[in-house]
């Protein structure tokens, strides 16, 4: 049986981290803290035990939203990465940060007392193009200049022939 | 007639901003760079006129995720707060990030390609709990120690 291992980080790919088990309680947060944090309707989250975590690239900054609650994130580019209470053997990361986050779906939501009136109506909002459909030009430009590291583990980062002029 | 005064801020309350326009086609962004900015299946964006956005407390920090766009966040809790092309005409911030973010639902969405397989059960989730219901210590725990700025303006923060 091959190891598990879910490889992920943040945006600008100075934090990168792996999960040896796959996660579980994969979940959506509407709290007010986690909405917050995330700067969106919910936190996307999933989580192992503590052991099962590796940093393999940088540190995790941390913020103390709460006495019991450790929010971790990239200093360098703000990415939030994890959720931690204090005391418990889990950790929580969020599945936008792992590269292959359409892989984990969430199962369960929380925190509703805070969940936007119109979440019901989200996934009906029109829409249905490309980022190139709507602006080929743009898309080229952030393409070829593209900053996020890539969705898979790197020897080294940022590369060293450096970004693309 | 009033003039529109819109707050945010990040969660540690280091930043704090105003919008002195509704935000206009606020918008859901499935791109890659979005998710990956925000740790979420997608990012939500409000944008205003440049002039009708003003940082009322603190200095955002950005990362250039390409040399034409560039994320706006704080650096001492990683909240996500704008995203704006430093050439364009108007910023984006994350809803998330406003006082009050039922005021301003998305009306379309954009950057398909990389939507994920289940956005469209997201909103069938079950659950129906408030934060721990079932665990009122933890509640009581969290609710005695938030050190979240509020959802409103402060003369000071951290509380003296």
């Amino acid at each position: 049986m091959s190891e598990v291992r879910l490889t992920g980080g943040c945006q600008c790919g100075a934090v990168r981290y792996a999960l040896h088990e796959q996660p579980t309680n994969p979940h959506i947060c509407h709290c007010r803290m986690c909405q917050k944090a995330f700067g969106s309707f919910f936190a996307p989250l999933t989580g192992v035990p503590l052991d099962k975590f590796e940093l393999t690239r940088g540190e995790l900054a941390i913020f103390r939203s709460s006495d019991p609650t450790e929010r971790g994130f990239c200093r360098n580019c703000g990415t939030p990465l994890t959720f931690h209470d204090v005391g418990r053997p889990r950790i929580a990361v969020s599945i936008g940060s792992l590269d292959r986050p359409a892989d984990i779906m969430p199962r369960l939501q929380f925190g509703n007392e805070s969940r936007v009136p119109w979440f019901a109506e989200l996934t009906a909002l029109p829409g249905d193009t490309t980022s190139e459909q709507d602006d080929p030009d743009l898309t080229a430009k952030i393409a070829a200049t593209n900053h996020q590291h890539p969705d898979h583990d790197t020897e080294a980062w940022p590369p060293a022939e450096g970004f693309a002029p | 007639m009033t003039a529109t005064h819109i707050t945010g801020g990040c969660q540690c309350g280091a930043v704090r901003y105003a919008l002195e326009q509704e935000p206009q086609n606020v918008h859901v962004c499935h791109c890659r760079m979005c998710q990956k900015a925000v740790g979420g299946p997608f990012a939500v964006i409000c944008p205003v006129l440049k002039p009708a956005f003003k940082v009322t407390r603190g200095t955002i920090s950005y990362f250039m995720s390409s040399d034409v766009g560039r994320r706006g966040f704080c650096s001492a809790c990683g909240t996500p707060l704008t995203f704006d092309y430093p050439d364009g005409d108007d910023v984006g911030v994350l809803v998330g990030t406003l006082d009050e973010p039922d005021h301003a639902p998305p009306v379309i969405q954009y950057g398909n390609e990389s939507r994920v397989a289940w956005y469209s059960g997201l909103t069938q989730l079950p659950g129906d709990h408030p934060t721990y219901a079932g665990n009122p210590e933890m509640s009581h725990r969290i609710g005695s120690t938030n050190h979240q700025h509020p959802d409103h303006d402060t003369e000071a923060w951290p509380p003296a």
